[in-house]
């Protein structure tokens, strides 16, 4: 063979082999687990093992009649939402003060605080947050867990809303100005609007990390009813009897979809631009 | 001057600073306290916790699960993280560059959903995939009632650990990869560099940064992840008992809250070394 | 409509350095008027503290017989331009021209009734239902300026109005521009550092350097008799040549030839001698009374050339007609006309007077 093809063309065919195989096998390592998660919620009897494709959506009926599970992503949502709601106010009105004031130590500050976050995580604080909640009475309380995850969150996003309002030209604002515009008016007819799609990525990001949270829901709540997806699909399997697939595999779905949809709006809208260091 | 004035600015950012003095700045400082305190949530200390100096901290050095739990962290680290997934990211970023455009997107996509979706479902995932009776993974292998969790805990977690995280790496080094010059490397092809020289010679200088902020970054992450605790619970025998799930054990569920501020603030100190060592990095490439 | 005067106008910054140096200037009531300058020598930040965007740490600034030193922006009666026009993105034409109007809060009928007469002045009748971003540079221009025009305010603040325009369009927004603003009449201050655009389209013209105004004057007076050598060097497409001379025996001398002085000045005396390239003749053969050197360079620069003479004091420019070009390597001699020899004080820089 190597006399009739030549040395360098042998080569490259059995690189190009060897690349395939490779990217074969990393595909079957990676999308092994996933097939349990696209199959099961449609077959007919769902368990552990990845079923042969059948469909039948009665394993969502089982979802439905289950008092926990939607209600669970209620919770979810609620913790979500709030958390991204606040995370935006605060972070965007901070984000323009740091903007275009020049306030002593800005700088330092700003990367003190993202410092701060990097090393104080859920992890690493577990402990003085519990025992803070605790004292205050406030375990169980899904306000104090919202402020709780916003304050983790707050640094990153100030940081990313600073470099965002920071292109958005002063002569915007300077122009309204010398119309005559106040301070709130100038903030709500021109810089909010501008930095609205900043304002919803940090949105979407929020959503996206509290969404899967589970520490923290898991030490700060004890009720189930007000405990969100990510920890009552850990009760779903607990030592002891044999876990329901048919809800298991469904709640998992529908637990899933929110969060892929907004990576998927995420990289439509903006690609997926690698902000690299910062995780998101 | 956009007429903010400075009183209205300091305004603006209170809130955001009182959240992030309350559950970041007071969390950390208070670790400090509680670490010399023997503080247990039920008992005789509940009510009255007594000052103990440096007693949690030798009781830590002295508890074998607290040695075994910072061997395993290293382990888990080093191997899932460190090991496995740079290497099988860069791995991945390197190879895709050259195949067909499906190929990658396909791989892509699926390495990426891994990463993706939430926590607790991989977690679920990945026991459906081990179960001793019903997972696939027996199945395949044809190895049925094997446990693997029970019998293999730490090789468990590191092989989760690099599913789950890879995705992260692989985006990291193929935007450095795309970020080497062309330029550069068709200078070395004219010079009749093979790829394994061209590789050392010209690709490495330009990716050996990100190679370092990359592990510095994957290890804080990993070190930090309290993953294990949902698919291993620590177990069986506190054999896959990394360090998160040692200080949740000992403090939230153990109830021992002096004790476990003492290793969290260990946990604290370690993470700022890592974090100190990142910025300098970044700081010194021109971030 | 209305005057605007500068008294002693300061504008000191935290760190000591002095923007805007104790200006005192009259502008006329409708009258187009430009501040030229080199970068950093104050005149946007002239510009700005005159809108109120920067505070003035020292004297007074009245727009119309009002006194405005300590007035907010929005309260002055000025409308601004920006160099980049700072139209809002996410509004249409329409509602950026009528901006100014809801902040005066006057009902949105009625405002967007004399947005779009206004705009129908400029030529933006069809582009009403459109985002900033749509539009060309030129209509964004217009859009702007529609905006300022909008509110009838007493002075418009242009701050470099054409920077921002492709080089073939610059041309014709000074001619659109310098038309408007007679029709208008408005009191109108412009910043430029381009000085062929403040000479074309300037009733006056304030020469800044350092915080400093160093000429006042019409187009004319600034281009045809700097007031000093800075002036004389930044006005005029081509540098004007300035050589040392001493006086003796009532000739002034060079190194590159002997002038006629003038009877006031006595012997002895060091001045620079200011000649434009555009005011001195070229002669193949020797004349008295002129400069002579070696044709260097030869530029051209479409209907005349500018030659370059290598004399004995260093290179001296001539503009030529095109038809007339000499030879690179001749000799050459370049007379003045008369009355376009400028004598500079050699210490100070200032103008000796006649």
């Amino acid at each position: 063979m190597r006399r009739i093809l030549g040395d360098a063309v042998v080569r490259h065919v059995l690189s190009r082999l060897l690349l395939y195989l490779f990217a074969g096998l990393v595909l079957v390592f990676f999308a092994l687990p996933l097939l349990w998660l696209v199959l099961t919620p449609f077959a007919r009897t769902p368990s552990f093992r990845i079923p042969a494709p059948s469909f039948t959506l009665h394993n969502f009926r089982i979802l439905l009649d289950n008092p926990f599970a939607l209600r669970s992503i209620g919770n979810s949502l609620i913790l979500a939402g709030g958390t991204a709601l606040l995370a935006v106010v605060f972070a965007g009105t901070a984000a323009y003060a740091l903007s275009r004031v020049r306030l002593p130590g800005r700088d330092a500050l700003l990367y003190a605080i993202l410092l701060l976050s990097s090393i104080v995580t859920g992890t690493a604080a577990m402990v003085p947050i519990f025992l803070m909640l605790f004292q205050l009475h406030l375990i169980d309380n899904r306000l104090a867990l919202i402020l709780v995850l916003t304050g983790g969150l707050l640094p990153s996003a100030m940081f990313i809303l600073k470099d965002f309002m920071d292109t958005v030209p002063k002569s915007y604002e300077e122009s309204a100005r010398v119309f005559g515009a106040s301070p709130l008016q100038i903030l709500r007819h021109v810089v909010a609007p501008v930095v609205r799609p900043g304002l919803a990525t940090i949105a979407v990001w929020a959503v996206v990390q509290v969404w899967g949270n589970f520490l923290l829901p898991y030490i700060l709540l004890q009720q189930q009813t007000k405990q969100p997806a990510a920890v009552i699909m850990y009760t779903f399997y607990d030592e002891g009897g044999q876990p329901n697939f048919a809800l298991i595999s469904t709640f998992s779905l529908l637990y899933s979809v929110p969060v892929v949809a907004a990576y998927l709006l995420v990289n439509r809208r903006y690609g997926f631009r690698f902000q690299g260091g910062i995780k998101g | 001057m956009a007429g903010l004035g400075v009183g209205r600015a300091v305004l603006f950012v209170v809130p955001a600073l009182a959240l992030i003095a309350a559950f970041l700045v007071f969390p950390a400082l208070w670790t400090l306290y509680l670490g010399v305190l023997k503080y247990d949530v039920t008992g005789s200390n509940a009510a009255a916790p007594e000052f103990v100096g440096l007693h949690n901290y030798t009781d830590a050095l002295a508890d074998p699960q607290f040695a075994n739990s910072v061997l395993l962290t290293l382990a888990f680290v080093g191997l899932s993280a460190v090991i496995g997934q740079n290497g099988l990211g860069f791995l991945l970023a390197a190879t895709l560059r050259r195949a067909a455009g499906w190929v990658r997107t396909l791989v892509n996509a699926t390495v990426l959903l891994s990463w993706i979706l939430p926590g607790t479902v991989v977690v679920f995932l990945w026991q459906a995939l081990l179960d001793r009776n019903g997972g696939t993974l027996n199945a395949l292998l044809g190895t049925p009632g094997a446990a693997w969790t029970l019998d293999h805990p730490l090789a468990t977690i590191v092989v989760f650990n690099v599913w789950r995280g890879t995705a992260f790496s692989m985006l990291l080094y193929s935007a450095a990869l795309d970020a080497v010059p062309t330029s550069h490397l068709e200078t070395a092809r004219l010079y009749g560099s093979g790829p394994l020289r061209t590789f050392r010679d010209v690709v490495l200088p330009h990716i050996r940064g990100h190679i370092l902020t990359n592990t510095l970054l994957i290890t804080l992450w990993t070190f930090n992840d309290f993953t294990p605790y949902m698919l291993t619970g620590g177990g069986p025998d506190h054999r896959s008992e990394t360090l998160p799930v040692y200080v949740y054990r000992t403090s939230i569920e153990g109830g021992q809250l002096g004790f476990g501020s003492a290793i969290s603030l260990i946990m604290l100190v370690i993470n700022l070394v890592i974090a100190l060592f990142y910025l300098r990095l970044l700081r010194r490439r021109g971030g | 409509m209305a005057a605007i005067e500068l008294a002693q106008l300061e504008k000191t910054y935290p760190g000591g350095v002095r923007a805007v140096d104790g200006l005192s200037l009259t502008i006329a009531d409708g009258e187009f008027f430009a501040l030229l300058g080199p970068s950093g020598c104050g005149k946007t930040t002239l510009l700005r503290t005159i809108a109120g965007l920067e505070d003035a740490t020292g004297g007074t600034l009245s727009i119309g017989e009002r006194d405005v030193t300590r007035l907010a922006p929005g309260q002055r009666d000025v409308a601004m331009v920006f160099q980049d026009y700072a139209l809002f993105p996410h509004m249409t034409v329409l509602d950026n021209i009528a901006y100014p109007l809801r902040i005066k809060r006057i009902a949105r009928p009625a405002r967007h009734e004399r947005a779009r007469q206004t705009g129908d002045g400029l030529e933006l009748a069809e582009l009403m239902a459109r985002r900033p971003a749509e539009l060309s540079g030129g209509q964004q221009q217009r859009v702007a300026l529609a905006r300022a025009v909008v509110a009838h305010p007493s002075a418009f603040l242009f701050d470099e109005p054409l920077s921002n325009l492709d080089a073939r369009l610059r041309l014709s927004a000074r001619t659109f521009l310098k038309r408007l603003q007679r029709e208008l009449g408005v009191t109108t201050i412009f910043v430029t550092h381009d000085q062929a655009e403040a000479l074309a389209m300037a009733d006056r013209i304030a020469v800044m350097e350092a915080g400093r105004i160093r000429q006042v004057g019409t187009p004319r007076e600034v281009f045809g008799r700097p007031a000093n050598t800075f002036v004389a060097n930044f006005i005029g497409s081509t540098p004007m040549n300035l050589l040392p001379a001493t006086v003796t025996d009532h000739r002034l001398v060079l190194a590159a030839g002997s002038l006629p002085a003038p009877d006031h000045l006595a012997d002895g005396t060091r001045v620079t001698v200011g000649i434009r390239p555009e005011y001195l003749d070229f002669s193949a053969t020797a004349v008295p009374d002129a400069l002579t050197g070696t044709v260097g360079i030869v530029e051209h620069l479409g209907t005349s050339s500018l030659v370059t003479l290598e004399t004995e004091g260093g290179p001296v420019g001539v503009v030529v007609p095109e038809d007339d070009e000499p030879a690179a390597g001749a000799p050459g001699w370049a007379v003045p006309r008369p009355g376009r020899v400028l004598l500079y004080d050699t210490e100070s820089g200032d103008l000796i007077p006649d």
